[in-house]
């Protein structure tokens, strides 16, 4: 158990007082976005960009308004009641210009992990189908395809992507990248299977500092507190952490500057308890998640050049609405 | 990892139920498969001999109806696997509910979910929290037991067998909190697990599973897919789901959204484990399948199409040999020869 515990203090940053942000420190950028699900903050430029699912495009942030950078994704629908509109997912930088989207306005087993040099700010876009295909996952005659690829994360040398296929293994999946050539996207992490209890549904993921890939499970959406933090060996899936966290359903992890690990709560089952939480090892008792800000159904977030975090939020409209009630939701530095 | 694996090791496992000093200790058996801690015991409920006692009285004890006809165990019968045996379970005066009786085998076992967070819900559609949440529940249901908790309280405090016990156990005359207390410690200790699948999962016992068993199960895990809902030590993800059972009715059961209030909840219903499956005929939340094969058929033909049908529900384009298989797997994979068959205990007077 040394051992596990000095794994587990390097994986998180202890803290245990609690934290909220005051309300001058958080500052809505953007509105009226449609079910945005995905935002990257350029390398050497700090441009927030975010992907308006429903809206099926990427968009940049300059000067307060959005630029588009990428358009024309097919739509799907996911969700009983509410259902969601969406399109592009979850969105990565592999370099200054080379951005990474993975696919969710498609059928399962026809979607991909497209790659695009995005356009200079001021020109024109380019669409959809111009970009280098990474993937699909076809169905075997056992394991059914795979799509929504929900959350991205890159490494030096693989792309991850959390599957929502397979609701039997609850996949992570990674093609090998080497500058700009692509391996095959394969099914890498069978994460229910290596959780105890078992427990689906990977949609979160980002990368450590250390290197090892952290899965955030939202767990059954139909069911609280269920949510769950893992992490994996990037190199050959092997886990080395499984916790409990007490919250509803991560959508989005990242470390901020300082080395402490947030989360995303969607929060599927009372979006009222939704919001941005530090996850805090207290030792004995596991995760401490601390609430540090109420949000409407956020669903992504990354840091800027600046240490601000920038933050996507769905927001409530009425069910069929065709008007977007997202935002861009800043966090100031300090986090 | 290894603190997780040991939990898997023992054979056998026991939880020492105490409480205060008339709560004389007594051992549980948790079966194989099970795992200790997801025995979920209430802080402000700790189990002890005495009451299991009084709770298996209580839940036997036909008196908690108004015409002195119904009991828990009516409905929740030892030799039916704890369910009825029968389509809809039937109250007082003859009356006729619109659900199945679920069994209660591992209904105090937490599943899946956090063992400090999760609550667990009961019922077909979730509506109580934990046992003790769920204890009163039928008794005051008009075509159930049909009593209130005033008349139940007062009717058993005039069975001085009951008086002296709630004095042993709680200290005061019957009240309704300690019957949903002691009912729910009863209903915590009907366990079942080690089972041929346990034996097998657990002890590396080549020889526990048949050859239709072994390939059944791999259908289970794979093919069938029905391990996306129905998983972990107890075969239930705890969550809630339409698998279309009943959503090609005029009236349709709406199930869970009953309670949340969510659109998606519509016609969804709690996935029950599969633990003694084959003890629990009639099948589904409705009781509308009779037998297994009945179910794998439905299962393989993708369930009633409607608007909020589960994700998991396609065709499955299962064979004869392993539809099956399939069902040699549930029937002999997950019967124990440990089953609490319990008799009925003598009642107080």
């Amino acid at each position: 158990m040394n051992c596990f515990r000095g794994i587990l203090a390097a994986m998180f940053v202890l803290m245990v007082a609690p934290v909220t942000v005051a309300d001058e420190e958080v500052e809505v950028l953007l509105d009226g976005l449609k079910n945005p699900c995905g935002v990257a903050v350029q390398p050497e430029t700090g441009i927030v960009f975010i992907s308006e699912s429903a809206a099926g495009r990427v968009v940049r942030v300059v000067d307060g308004a959005v630029e588009e950078v990428i358009t024309g994704s097919s739509g799907d629908v996911y969700g009983k009641g509410p259902k969601y509109d969406i399109g592009p997912l979850g969105i990565v930088f592999l370099s200054k210009n080379r951005l990474a989207v993975a696919d969710g306005g498609f059928p399962d087993g026809e979607e991909f992990i497209r790659v695009f040099e995005v356009p200079e700010s001021g020109q024109p876009a380019v669409t959809y189908e111009t970009g280098t295909k990474v993937g699909p996952i076809s169905a075997t005659d056992e394991i059914k395809a795979e799509g929504n690829f929900y959350g991205i994360a890159a490494t030096e040398n693989a792309i991850f992507v959390t599957c929502n296929g397979d609701d039997t293994k609850g996949w992570v999946s990674k093609a090998d990248m080497q500058g700009t050539e692509f391996g095959e996207l394969k099914r890498f992490i069978a994460t229910k299977e290596s959780t105890t209890p078992p427990t689906d549904a990977p949609v979160a993921i980002t990368v450590s500092p250390r290197g090892e890939i952290v899965v955030g499970q939202m767990g059954e959406i139909t069911v609280a507190n269920d949510a769950k933090l893992n992490f994996y060996n990037a190199n050959n899936g092997k886990m080395l952490l499984d916790r409990d966290t007490g919250l509803h359903d991560i959508t989005a992890l990242l470390y901020s500057p300082k080395g402490h690990l947030y989360a995303l709560d969607f929060a599927w089952i009372d979006t009222a308890q939704g919001g941005l939480f530090r996850l805090d090892d207290d030792k004995d008792n596991g995760i401490n998640a601390v609430k540090i800000v109420g949000l409407d159904k956020p669903t992504c977030m990354a840091v800027g050049t600046d240490g601000s975090l920038y933050v996507t939020v769905i927001g409530s409209v009425e069910e069929g609405s065709q008007i977007g009630n997202g935002q861009l939701i800043r966090l100031k530095p300090g986090l | 990892m290894r603190f997780i694996g040991i939990q898997y090791i023992g054979i056998v496992l026991w939880v020492v139920v105490s409480g205060n000093t008339a709560e004389a200790k007594k051992p549980i058996h948790i079966p194989l498969g099970l795992e200790r801690t997801r025995l979920r015991i209430p802080a402000d409920n700790p189990m002890s001999a005495e009451k299991i006692k009084l709770g298996k009285q209580l839940y036997f004890d036909t008196r908690l109806s108004r015409d002195d006809t119904i009991s828990c165990a009516s409905c929740h019968r030892p030799d039916k696997g704890w369910s009825n045996g029968e389509r809809f379970a039937t109250g007082v005066r003859g009356q006729v509910g619109g659900r199945s009786a679920p069994t209660i085998i591992n209904a105090g076992y937490l599943n899946t979910g956090s063992l400090k967070f999760t609550k667990q819900l009961q019922f077909w559609d979730g509506r109580a929290v934990e046992l003790e949440g769920q204890a009163l529940g039928p008794i005051q249901n008009p075509i159930e037991m049909d009593m209130t908790l005033e008349e139940v309280v007062t009717k058993l405090n005039t069975i001085q067998g009951y008086r002296a016990q709630f004095e042993l156990v709680f200290g005061t005359a019957v009240t309704a909190e300690g019957i949903a207390k002691s009912i729910a410690s009863f209903e915590r200790t009907i366990l079942s697990g080690d089972a041929p699948f346990d034996r097998f999962r657990h002890n590396n016992d080549q020889e526990a599973l048949s050859t239709a068993a072994h390939r059944g199960m791999d259908v289970f895990f794979n093919k069938a897919h029905c391990s996306a809902c129905h998983t972990g030590p107890n075969f239930t993800d705890g969550g809630f789901h339409n698998v279309g059972i009943g959503m090609d009715l005029d009236n349709i059961d709406i199930g869970r959204q009953a309670i949340s209030g969510q659109a998606g909840d519509r016609g969804s219903f709690k996935t029950p484990t599969l633990r003694e499956i084959a003890r629990t005929s009639p099948y589904m939340h409705d009781g509308s399948l009779t037998t297994l094969e009945d179910v794998i058929d439905y299962y393989n033909r993708g369930g009633y199409k409607n608007d909020q049908l589960d994700e998991e529900m396609r065709p499955l384009n299962l064979t004869d040999q392993e539809k099956t298989d399939l069902v040699t797997f549930l029937t002999e994979g997950l019967s124990s020869h440990s089953y609490p068959d319990i008799s009925p205990p003598q009642l107080p007077e």
